[in-house]
Order: structure tokens, then C-alpha cells, then sequence
């Protein structure tokens, strides 16, 4: 038995007995430092203050409890433990554990209740000499730094090539990190064509995907299906997948089938919704997304989408027919809850009185539903921050629908100035409106923005920043354009840009700063402004 | 609608009902264990320790199956493979039923004649077959118990064997029937040994499947079983 006297212990259960049996099997093996929690969010509390060495967590915590999977999660996350400490999930069943559990984050093992202590001392010392085999990479993940890992998952093989197989997460996690795309593809087929696992097929997913290679992508989420047809964590790539590439019946059948084997999940139900709230149906709709909403009370993966999907399900499954009074009060609380908990997004709080006045509307109630559409849109004019396309989109279709068609031109307008040079946008504005002047009004800057993309990469910079700024004359608040307009003139600005160049750089900037940070661009507009303002 | 009652099936039923069971046995078992350490160490050993010691493991092993079963037969048992060290494997399952075999004075080594430290098995899967030959091997050991981990190729074959008087001949004999399905008169022993061979079965590499087999002999002379794994 090694010694555990200077080590620290949290046990995480919500049953008083089972603390203290595990306490006094602890304190007989001479551990003093042992605290305990009755809760997993006491537990994270318990974990931001103080490093805990082990810690042993129960996985069912309750109902309306944070679950063991769910702590884990947050405590990685938020880096409140450390690579090094020892997590262990302590189940009465692992099966099911292991379904509900996510594949990023795994717990170090599974122990089954019941277990003595002899048991418990054997897992212990097991997983101690474990980690200390694998220290050096576990402190260059606490580091964060991938290419240490790789470093020592390399002196690790030399030392001794028959541990290898425990670097392979390592390895593949940190390739990943550093965007080597063809090592990690070519790696992850290796494990694949040798000792198939979910992970490597989930990562080979995604990074299949993440480059464009959907069809092959879904070839291989189907094949990881066929040979773990328990882990759901696989059905939401494949979903993901098909719902990218039109199929989107098809991804709600899959993330249904995922739904069943793992309901406990905000995400994987949030993204239900959506999807069945986009094949118009509101009843699976309603259903996913009010799941969302009440599991996100206790989970750091709550989102306001949900409250504002569910409203929206429930009014659209109810359509034609009025609201009965049921709905109707639960879409006062789920909106409620928006206004009230997300008072600073503006965003949200015109989104939230809209949906809200169309119920009204349904509900025959047209004098306070026109009284708040009235509302939302005085907000809207003041609203710095931009829609994302897809919301600006949903925005400007409930408006037609409340018949504020012009404030409803007014939005897709904006977004066609915003988000006009992606041609998938544009094929979504065309579904809203026909009007030539707003179709067509991005059209002459989006061509110069294209030929200064070309004379950007041929090296032209001059040349490409006048069809840049020119492109910025009709569109200003394109984040495309402005992003470009920027990065060219701090490039012909060279090492230190004179005052006037990072004047302008700033301003072309401040005109998009309301792009939302969800946007893929959001990075690299970051990174211009800093360099705009600190030069 | 109702959501609630949606999602009551009969899987739901079982697999709660077995955790709240499993919970319950394991608080039966603590409070034991905690009872035990109070009483002055003559009292704290017997004969009828150790029989309740065997039968809450033995209760135990068959909630675990009786789970493992119903999920295999609806196809929800999850199958969820990965590299373990071997002798950390052997050790836990030891460790967990090291007070039985110690109140009932049975002397057992382990021996890991594998060149590789790690097997790819599902760790849970595997153990809870290996949990329950173990509880058998007691049942029916003389005085000793061994287990043996070795290599035949790629493949990793865990051998439990002990000193009692072995399986029934006809047991041997028809033990491919256990594959295809429960013979209805040989009861409990029966059902272990399919559950066993569906476990190894789960575990399939490039066309190969896992597979158990049971004969008598080995070093110790009584029950040999051996598990596959590809």
C-alpha cells in the first residue's frame, strides 16, 4: 500500500451513510485530510478552493442535481482539478454511467458500489502508479501546452514501448490542439484499422467534418455506430453531419435515437429542437426543447436559445388555433426567464417581446401584441450589437409574420450588408424576400471585395487595399470586407504603422464591433483590434 | 402528452430497480463491514461470516447479470472497449472478494504470464464475468484457487482454476449449447457460463469473437474456466 497521509480526499455523495463509510475506510488506511460534500455543486465550490488530490464522486446526485459526468465536466473546464489529482466515478451500475457519460470527458476509473476497502486500496495505488507513469505529460496538459505532450508521450514510448497504447488519447487530443490535421487523420486510421474505440471515431468525425469531407465524414459515424451502438456521443456527430448536409429528417431521427439512450443532456437536446423546429415538427420540438430548458437550471450548458425555441415551438404547433391557457403561461415563463436573466443582450431581450407578441396575436390579444412588436422594434433601432445571420434571419420572418414588413426589410437589409459575401445567407434572404434593392444591394461591394482577395494573395497590397476601401465606401459594416480592409492596411502599414493608417484601421474595426462573438471571424477580428489599438 | 410516462419502459423499470437494489446491498454490506469492526476479533470471524460474505457477493454477481442479461437481450448492453493494465485488473477483482477467500482459508495466486501489461477489454464486462467464475471457484474450491493471464498470439486468455471436483461431465460436454441458449435443467450454473460467452462474444477483432471454455485439470487439478479474448 503506498502512503496517502499527505494526501487531500473530497467524497461526493448524496447519501450521509456513504460518506461516512467511506471516510472511516479512508481513515483506517491513515488518510486525515478527508472533506466531504453532499452535492456536486458544493463540490465545485469545494474544488475552486482548494486542490484536492482524489476525489470520489458519486454519478446519481439526485434529481435536479448536477450528475458526477456533469461535475467532472465543469471541474475540467473551468480547471478547477488537475490533471494529476485522481477523479474516481463511483456507480452502483456502470453501464449505464458509461452511456451517460461524454466522451471528452472521462473519469480516471469506474468504481462499483459496493466496494471494501482492500478494493478501494487496490484502485488507489493502481491508478497512483498510473499517473506518476504518465506525469510528465499530465503536467504539460495542466501547462497546456501540446507539444510537450507529444514530447513526453514520445520519451514515454522510448522508456517503455508496451505503454504506449495509454498515450494515444494524449497524442491525439494535443495533434488536434495543434491543428496537424494530416497526422491526426492518418493517426486516428491507425487506431481505427487496429483496436477500433468511440473516441477515435468520434475524432476522426470531427475532423473529417471540421475539413469539409462530410461524406466521408458520415461514412465513418455510421460505422461507429454499427460497432458502439450504445454511445450517444457518436449519433450527434453523425447528426451533425446530416444536418449540415440537408438530410436534417434524418439527423432528428438520430439525435432521437440518441435522446433515448441519454436524455440527461442540454446540448444534445437543444440541438434536437432546432433541428425538429426546422422540419416543422412542433411536437418533438417542444418536447427537446423543454428538456433543455428545465436540465440547464443545474448545467454550465444552459442557453437562452432553448427558452426562446421552446416559445417558439409551442406557438407554431398551436397555429391557426389560438393558445390554451397552459401554453400560453408556459411561454410567459420561459420568455420571462430571458428578460429577466439577460437584461445586458440586447439581442435577446427584442427576440424575446417579439415571440412574445406573436403568442398574443395567436392568442387573439392584437392590441398588446402590436403595443410590444412596437416596443421590440424601438429597441431594435438602438442595437449596436449584430444579429448572427441565422438569427437575423429569424428575426425578420417573425416580423413579416406580426406585418411589419418594412421593419422586417429593415433587418434583412442590415444583414445583407453584414454577412452579404456569404453566398448561403443570401440564398436564405431570397426565401424571405424578393425585392431587388435588398438582394442586390451587396452585390457590386462583394465583387471588389472578391478581386481584393485576389490582389491580396498575389501580393498586390496596394492595389487590393483601394478595392478594399472601396468595397468599405458602400458596405461599411460588412465584417468581411472591414476584417480585409484592416488586415491590408496594417500589412502595407509594415512594422509600425504611421498614427493616420491605425486611425483608420480603428475605425473601419469599430464599425463591425458588433459582430457576435459566435462568429468564426470573431478571433480574427480580435486579434486586428489589438493590434490596432496597442501598435 | 405526457413525457413522463414516455420514457418508462420496462428497461427503465429493471435498470432502477436493480440500482436501488445494488444500492441498498451496498449499504447492507458497509454497515456490516463497520458492525464487524466494532466486535472483539473472536467474534469477528466464523462460519457464518463467511457464508454472509459469499452470498452478498453472490447476490451481487447476480443482480449484475440479471441486468447484463436484459440488456444484451433488448441490445443495450454498452460495449464500451479500452486498454487496461492486466495485473491492476486481476488485482481488483482479487482485492474485491479477498475477505471470502480468506474467512473460508483459500489460498490464491495470481500469475501474468503476458509479455504485454495491457489487454483491450471492456473493463466492466469482463469483470463482472471474471467476478462471477470467482464466486463459483469459492463455492466449490478445496483449499486453493489460481488465476492465470497469458498470450496465445494477440489473443489474451484469463484462466480461473481451482482444487474442488471440477465441472460435471455433461456440463463439459454440451458447453457450446450454453452459447445458443439457456438449457432449462442446469439451472443458475448454466446462465452464469451464457452470460459468460455473450460477454466474450461482445469482444470481436477482425472477425474473430471471443469465447469461453470450461474443462477440469489444469495446475490445480479442479475447474478450469478460460476466457478468449481476441
Amino acid at each position: 500500500m503506498l502512503v496517502y497521509s499527505q494526501k487531500s480526499f473530497l467524497i461526493v455523495d448524496d447519501f450521509t451513510d456513504f460518506r461516512t463509510s467511506v471516510r472511516s475506510m479512508l481513515r483506517e488506511m491513515g488518510i486525515k485530510d478527508v472533506d466531504v460534500a453532499e452535492s456536486g455543486e458544493t463540490a465545485i465550490r469545494m474544488c475552486a478552493q482548494k486542490r484536492y488530490d482524489f476525489v470520489l464522486h458519486d454519478f446519481h446526485m439526485g434529481d435536479g442535481k448536477k450528475n458526477g459526468q456533469q461535475v467532472l465536466e465543469d471541474l475540467m473546464l473551468d480547471k478547477l482539478i488537475s490533471h494529476e489529482s485522481i477523479f474516481l466515478m463511483v456507480t452502483a451500475e456502470s453501464s449505464q454511467a458509461v452511456v451517460l457519460s461524454a466522451l471528452e470527458h472521462e473519469p480516471d476509473a469506474y468504481l462499483t458500489k459496493p466496494f471494501n476497502r482492500l478494493g478501494l486500496t487496490q484502485r488507489l495505488d493502481k491508478l497512483v502508479q498510473r499517473k506518476t507513469l504518465l506525469k510528465p505529460i499530465l503536467q504539460a496538459l495542466d501547462r497546456g501546452r501540446p507539444p510537450e505532450v507529444l514530447l513526453a508521450c514520445d520519451n514515454l514510448c522510448k522508456q517503455d514501448p508496451r505503454f504506449a497504447p495509454l498515450c494515444l488519447r494524449y497524442r491525439a487530443d494535443a495533434l488536434a490542439a495543434l491543428n496537424r490535421h494530416e497526422d491526426l487523420e492518418r493517426f486516428l486510421k491507425a487506431i481505427l484499422a487496429n483496436r477500433p474505440t468511440p473516441w477515435a471515431y468520434a475524432a476522426l468525425g470531427k475532423l473529417l467534418f471540421k475539413r469539409g469531407h462530410a461524406a466521408q465524414a458520415k461514412e465513418i459515424y455510421e460505422q461507429a455506430i454499427k460497432a458502439f451502438s450504445m454511445m450517444p456521443g457518436l449519433y450527434d456527430g453523425l447528426a451533425e453531419v446530416l444536418a449540415a448536409s440537408g438530410e436534417t429528417r434524418r439527423a432528428q431521427t438520430v439525435l432521437e435515437d440518441a435522446v433515448r439512450l441519454s436524455p440527461l443532456a442540454v446540448r444534445r437536446q437543444m440541438q434536437l429542437g432546432k433541428l425538429a423546429l426546422n422540419n416543422a415538427d412542433f411536437d418533438s420540438a417542444s418536447r427537446a426543447y423543454r428538456q433543455a430548458v428545465s436540465q440547464g437550471q443545474n448545467s454550465r450548458f444552459k442557453d437562452p436559445e432553448s427558452n426562446l425555441g421552446l416559445a417558439q415551438a409551442l406557438i407554431q404547433k398551436n397555429h391557426g388555433n389560438g393558445l390554451d391557457a397552459r401554453t400560453r403561461v408556459e411561454i410567459n415563463q420561459v420568455l420571462g426567464d430571458v428578460a429577466k436573466e439577460y437584461t445586458d443582450d440586447q439581442g435577446l431581450q427584442v427576440r424575446a417581446r417579439l415571440i412574445k407578441a406573436t403568442g398574443l396575436a395567436q392568442a387573439g390579444d392584437a392590441e398588446t401584441a402590436a403595443k410590444l412588436t412596437e416596443a421590440a422594434i424601438a429597441r431594435l433601432e438602438n442595437m449596436d450589437q449584430f444579429f448572427s445571420a441565422e438569427t437575423a434571419l429569424a428575426v425578420a420572418a417573425q416580423l413579416q409574420q406580426l406585418g411589419q414588413a418594412s421593419a422586417g426589410s429593415a433587418i434583412l437589409k442590415n444583414c445583407v450588408e453584414v454577412y452579404g459575401d456569404d453566398p448561403a445567407v443570401m440564398k436564405d434572404v431570397a426565401k424571405l424576400t424578393d425585392d431587388p434593392s435588398i438582394l442586390g444591394a451587396g452585390n457590386e461591394a462583394v465583387d471588389l471585395n472578391r478581386q481584393g482577395v485576389r490582389s491580396y494573395q498575389a501580393g498586390q497590397l496596394s492595389e487590393a487595399l483601394a478595392l478594399f476601401r472601396r468595397a468599405l465606401g458602400m458596405q461599411p459594416k460588412n465584417i468581411s470586407i472591414a476584417l480585409n480592409t484592416a488586415q491590408a492596411l496594417l500589412r502595407v502599414g509594415g512594422e509600425s504603422p504611421p498614427a493616420s493608417v491605425l486611425e483608420e484601421c480603428r475605425t473601419c474595426l469599430s464599425k463591425v464591433a458588433g459582430i457576435p462573438d459566435s462568429d468564426p471571424r470573431y478571433e480574427r477580428y480580435r486579434k486586428l483590434r489589438i493590434r490596432a489599438v496597442s501598435a | 402528452m405526457n413525457d413522463e410516462s414516455q420514457g418508462l419502459t420496462f428497461s427503465t423499470v429493471i435498470a432502477s430497480t436493480v440500482h436501488d437494489m445494488k444500492n441498498s446491498l451496498a449499504m447492507l454490506m458497509q454497515a456490516h463491514s463497520q458492525w464487524l469492526a466494532r466486535l472483539p476479533a473472536g467474534q469477528a470471524q466464523g462460519a457464518e461470516q463467511a457464508v454472509i460474505e459469499h452470498e452478498f457477493a453472490h447476490l451481487n454477481g447476480m443482480l449484475v447479470q440479471l441486468l447484463g442479461l436484459y440488456k444484451l437481450d433488448v441490445n443495450q448492453l454498452p460495449m464500451c472497449p479500452g486498454y487496461h493494465e492486466l495485473d491492476d485488473f486481476v488485482e481488483a477483482q482479487l482485492a474485491a472478494h479477498q475477505q471470502t477467500l480468506d474467512s473460508r482459508e483459500i489460498t490464491t495466486r495470481y500469475q501474468i504470464d503476458a509479455l504485454n501489461p495491457l489487454g483491450f477489454f471492456d473493463r466492466e464486462l469482463v469483470g463482472s464475468v471474471i467476478s462471477n467464475v470467482i464466486n463459483n471457484a469459492i463455492r466449490y474450491a478445496g483449499h486453493a484457487m489460481l488465476i492465470t493471464v497469458s498470450e496465445e498470439g494477440e489473443q489474451v486468455l484469463m484462466s480461473i482454476n481451482d482444487d474442488g471436483p471440477g465441472y460435471p461431465q455433461a456440463m463439459i460436454d454440451r458447453q457450446a449449447d450454453y452459447v445458443q441458449g439457456i438449457n432449462p435443467h442446469t439451472g443458475s450454473t448454466g446462465l452464469g457460463l451464457y452470460f459468460a460467452s455473450r460477454i466474450a462474444a461482445l469482444h470481436e477483432r477482425n472477425g474473430v469473437r471471443g469465447r469461453i471454455e470450461i474443462s477440469n485439470g489444469g495446475a490445480l487439478g479442479g475447474g478450469l474456466f478460460t476466457l478468449y479474448l481476441p
